[in-house]
């Protein structure tokens, strides 16, 4: 298979392929590699396991799909005519076994007539249990290539780009169009999805072709554009954006710096599709074996890459491009054999070659790596060929996958037998081959169905067509769902044109009136790591620190994420779990004094002469009668009525309150009252200023907590629900009396760049009174034994003050945002959930669990939180509960089926702790 | 390789201004009182001293000494700190356009955005405000709580730009 052209050289690279090494020259596709080895062989079909080779030199190829790279770096799936070759690349065959020439697989074809067209749904239904014993074969059996198991050491970038001008496609229009644009002072970006510039001009070179090549990306670059090559347009979404995905690093291979693909995100004022046309092949028996390939594939390979994929070669066409294949190969020393030219009458094209008029393949034979033999129809008679390969052209498909991502429509060119662009609904213009394909003599097959492939990658038939039509699948949709055909990698670019013609044979109309199925981004195949971008390692977003961070992690706690923060879920001490460590700092906590980090909490300034009209808005709770200095707890409704955060609102000066509501809820309120101040209200006089980083919180509680504070301020401490500005450490502070935990508690606030030495005297403060350091899990630990409320597990977003008795509190003068929604009768009707508390009978009371009277009963209630008494002993939980305010005494079973767990229990008051509130008061 | 590099700056007072009536009047008395104008929207203005940058419409960040920002506003307005909770950061070197679209949705390239603008923006998630301070610099408002994971991104995105 090596052309004429192709002299080994000093500069080739090493690869391997399954195992074996091999040589590449600078530039090859691994395709070209292995068809310049005499590599035939590639792969194996997804279903049945046939012998698969290569059918194209592009990013269309269905049928050499390979895995690449090594360790975290392996990528299955990889069409080999889109991966250039690399010193080191490891490829390897996939979906066989024990070895790609001797497959077992192969028997399912063998057995092709069992899995025909629907196979799945036909055979695998009945009971959810037999699903899982089918799910174990069908697991075993499905897939092409296997993702890695280990990491991708690399990182992916994204990246942001503005223009005037897109062009996509760096052929001669798309070279064009980008000179002109560039030069006219527009800010252009030009994409490319090969190595190097020039599309068809590389496969059909015409005199000077390299060096106009060349003056156009000079030019295009001195008038400011930006070239982007190893770079697709992978979707086009609204308002002309359009993902691209370069390639920085090929597959397999260790990036240059670390990153090895890009995703670019690019707005653009304009786009110009010059994507050209993928060639048809043709559908008839045996039209899968290696040796098999498309006409302008040959061309290519022989042209650019100087490889001549056969030596004996039969042509099948119905146009006048496959001719120029023909001359290629003859310029490269191959015989060709016939021409099998649909076309009645002579196209002039063919002087001095066996051209066969009215004439189609009809099936081939082969050995491992290429062809043997071609048969075909001559005027309705039989005849055969020795031939290596068989160059297929069965017309071309403009590439329209883009322009109809962004809305447009297509309209049907006859000539060409192809669907091209039509209407646009964004600001998106094709040119070149994709407006303007060549024409064509017919694009519906007239060969026998049976073994004839229309879909490679999905190992779809026309007998499948033609089956899924038997059976009643009219839509070109369903067809496409019932058979997998254009679904995967592939995405019908080889096979949409060939079965839709059947269909429409099928249905006796012609081809645009059978339809065509949808074409959603994207386009070729884009890596999870690319969505991910830079986070990919890290859930796709940064770890939020605590001012305190490295405060905390100087003490090894066992760290736990909230939202994106990063909290201390407990610091354990040597030995300890923890369970044991968080029930140590709550009983620290209800025994003496434990210092914890609140930072997270979400505050707001709240300043001006209207500051108590927009807090009486939020707020479904009074504010107006608060005093200087005081504070009070408060909640949030939605506009349906429904409580949505809570919090706590301190006065902090005349006209100027402090606001804090939940972590978690954060993002959500600043949003709220964001609306609330620039939308509803937009001429009150009020600023509303989110401080939620600007103040570091540490939070101090427990029966000692009042010695330890008046010690760290030299002075009394705020009463409960109070508030005084102090210093700790010489740093001014904000001191809030105020309990999450039960005990009396103090909420220190100082600015998050001083937050460090008041955090050191607060802590040498409470270990000085026998206190301790506590995390998240203790907190949790002591409010829920409390009975307080937290936003995400009792405030849901389905409870009503009312549900949460908290209706008491609510602001009789109304006028808050939910007040009209609270009046609405179906939240006062009977059988709502209702908090309550729940202590376990017999058992553990598992978090999440249902709530049930009887085994077998319908659910009537959940438990949002559990957790044990912290010196009691005994598990307790919070629970909504079905009119549970009516309930308490009664016995009901916590289960979840899930985790085999269960707990009989007794509803109970939701307070299991000094429900009076006098351990808050001096 | 583009050239930027990417430092913390020393803390500095930081506060947000915002006029809720008579914005004229406090615009007249700032420009009195301050020698510049109040920048207007996606701008910036003042001096190393002072520093003004509107982010909403009603609102400016302010750096540097705000001493006289009370009388200016008088009832009109308030000043609230917010210092605590931002890190700046300073992008260095003709490389601090092509950085910022790394992970951005902002067109930091548009010859528009020059000397003495500024701009809200999300990079990599992140909410920043960006103030440019010349052709070679820019200053960037980063959340306290993910300066660190910024700054890695940054310098890792700045290795690999081109």
């Amino acid at each position: 298979m090596t052309g004429p052209s192709r002299p080994s050289s000093a500069t080739d690279i090493n690869f391997t392929f399954d195992g074996k090494r091999y040589s590449a020259r600078r530039g090859d596709t691994l395709a070209a590699a292995l068809l310049a080895n005499g590599i035939g062989l590639v792969g194996r079909s997804f279903k049945y396991h046939r012998p698969r080779g290569i059918m194209t030199a592009g990013v269309e190829e269905p049928s050499a799909l390979v895995t690449v790279g090594e360790g975290g770096r392996t990528e299955p799936n990889t069409r080999a005519t889109d991966v250039f070759v690399y010193d080191g690349l490891v490829a390897n065959s996939q979906n066989r076994w024990p070895s790609l020439s001797l497959d077992f697989g192969a028997i399912f074809g063998l057995a092709a007539p069992l899995f025909s067209a629907g196979f799945y749904y036909k055979t695998f239904f009945g009971s959810a249990k037999r699903w899982m014993f089918y799910e174990h074969f069908i697991r075993k059996a499905a897939g092409l290539g296997n993702a890695p198991t280990e990491s991708d050491p690399d990182r992916f970038s994204q990246r942001a780009a503005f223009c005037d001008v897109l062009v996509v496609g760096a052929g001669p229009s798309g070279l064009a169009a980008a000179v002109d644009a560039a030069e006219a002072g527009q800010r252009v970006i030009l994409v490319e999805q090969d190595e190097i510039l020039g599309a068809s001009l590389i496969r059909d070179p015409q005199e000077l072709y390299s060096v106009w090549v060349q003056n156009c990306a000079e030019r295009i670059r001195a008038a400011g554009g930006r070239i982007l090559t190893r770079t697709t347009a992978s979707g086009y979404w609204e308002h002309d954006l359009v993902t691209l995905t370069q390639r920085l690093a090929e597959p397999g291979q260790v990036p240059h710096n670390g990153v090895a693909q890009r995703l670019w995100h690019v707005r653009a004022g304009q786009v110009l599709l010059a994507t050209g046309s993928i060639e048809r092949p043709v559908a008839f028996p045996n039209n899968d074996r290696p040796g098999v390939m498309l006409s302008q594939a040959v061309r290519t390979y022989v042209r650019r890459y100087g490889v001549c994929p056969g030596q004996r070669v039969v042509i099948a066409t119905n146009n006048d491009d496959a001719y120029l294949t023909a001359h290629a190969l003859q310029e490269a020393g191959a015989q060709i054999v016939a021409i099998l030219e649909a076309r009645p009458a002579p196209a002039g094209q063919g002087q001095n070659l066996p051209v066969f008029n009215n004439a189609h393949p009809l099936s081939t034979k082969g050995a491992r790596h290429c062809l043997k033999n071609v048969s075909g129809s001559v005027d309705g008679v039989t005849k055969s060929w020795d031939a290596d390969l068989l160059a297929v052209s069965g017309g071309f498909t403009p590439v329209v996958h883009l322009h109809c991502q962004a809305g447009g429509t297509l309209e049907w060119n006859d000539a060409a037998q192809a669907f091209v662009p039509a209407q646009s609904r964004q600001n998106v213009k094709t040119i070149g081959g994709a407006a303007a394909p060549a024409p064509v003599f017919n694009a519906t097959p007239v060969a026998p169905a049976k073994k004839s492939f229309v879909d490679f990658q999905n190992d779809v038939t026309l007998a499948d067509v033609d089956l899924a039509w038997a059976e009643g699948y009219r839509s070109v949709e369903h067809l496409k769902r019932y058979t997998t055909l254009g679904m995967a990698t592939d995405q019908g670019k080889t096979s949409n044109m060939g079965a839709l013609a059947r269909l429409a044979e099928k249905q006796g109309v012609a081809i645009p009136e059978a339809g065509l199925t949808t074409f959603r981004p994207p386009y070729t195949p884009v890596t999870m790591g690319l969505f991910a971008g830079a986070g990919a390692k890290d859930a796709g977003a940064h770890k939020r620190r605590l001012a305190l961070y490295d405060v905390h992690a100087a003490k090894n706690p066992i760290w736990q994420p909230l939202g994106y923060w990063f909290r201390p879920r407990a610091y354990p001490m040597a030995g300890e779990t923890l369970a044991d460590a968080a029930m140590r700092e709550a009983r620290s906590v209800r025994t003496s004094a434990g210092l914890t980090d609140v930072s997270t909490l979400a505050k707001f300034e709240v300043s001006g002469p209207d500051a108590v009209a927009l807090l009486e808005t939020i707020c479904a709770t009074t504010v107006g009668k608060l005093a200087v200095g005081r504070g009070r707890y408060t909640f949030m409704l939605r506009e349906d009525g429904f409580v949505f955060d809570d919090g706590t609102v301190w006065r902090i000066d005349e006209n100027r309150y402090l606001l804090t509501s939940s972590t978690g809820g954060a993002d959500r309120m600043a949003t709220h009252l964001s609306y609330v101040r620039n939308y509803l209200h937009p001429s009150w006089h009020v600023s509303v200023v989110n401080v939620q980083e600007h103040y570091a919180g540490i939070a101090i509680a427990g029966p000692k907590a009042k010695s330890a504070v008046a010690k760290l301020i030299g002075e009394e401490p705020p009463r409960h629900m109070s508030t005084i500005s102090a210093k700790i450490a010489g740093v001014s502070v904000l001191v809030l009396a105020a309990s999450y935990s039960g005990e009396r508690a103090f909420e220190i606030y100082v600015d998050a760049r001083n937050a460090e030495p008041v955090w050191t005297h607060c802590e040498t403060a409470v270990i000085a009174e026998g206190g301790c350091l506590y995390g998240l899990e203790a907190m949790e630990f002591l409010r829920i034994e409390k009975g307080h409320l937290v936003v995400g597990g009792e405030i849901d977003g389905r409870t009503t003050p009312q549900d949460l008795a908290l209706d008491k509190m609510l602001n009789k003068a109304g006028g808050f945002i939910g007040a009209s929604g609270l009046g609405r009768s179906a939240l006062s009707e009977p059988g709502r959930r209702q908090l309550v508390g729940l202590e376990a009978i017999e058992g553990s009371i598992p978090e999440g669990s249902m709530l049930v009277t009887a085994d077998g009963k319908s659910p009537e209630g959940h438990v949002t939180a559990s957790a044990f008494r912290i010196m009691e002993g005994g598990s307790i939980a919070l629970a909504h509960l079905a009119d549970g305010f009516d309930r308490h005494g009664e016995e009901l079973i916590a289960t979840s089926p899930t985790r085999g767990q269960r707990a009989r229990v007794r509803v109970i008051a939701p307070h299991f702790y000094d429900s009076a509130g006098e351990r808050y008061r001096d | 390789m583009t050239d930027v590099t990417v430092s913390i700056l020393p803390s500095a007072p930081l506060w947000a201004l915002e006029i809720w009536s008579n914005p004229d009047a406090v615009a007249a008395r700032f420009k009195a009182a301050t020698g510049f104008a109040l920048p207007k929207m996606g701008s910036s203005d003042g001096s190393e001293a002072l520093r003004l940058i509107r982010y909403e419409p009603t609102v400016w960040l302010v750096e540097g000494d705000a001493s006289a920002l009370p009388s200016i506003l008088a009832n009109d307005g308030t000043q609230t700190a917010i210092g605590g909770g931002i890190v700046r950061m300073l992008l260095s070197g003709k490389g601090w356009r092509r950085l910022l679209m790394e992970g951005g949705v902002f067109d930091a390239e548009s010859p528009a955005f020059t000397t003495g603008s500024s701009a809200a923006t999300i990079i990599d998630h992140v909410n920043i405000r960006l103030h440019v301070h010349s052709d070679d610099a820019c200053l960037a408002y980063v959340p306290l709580s993910y300066a660190r994971g910024i700054l890695h991104f940054w310098e890792e995105a700045a290795k690999a730009l081109d």
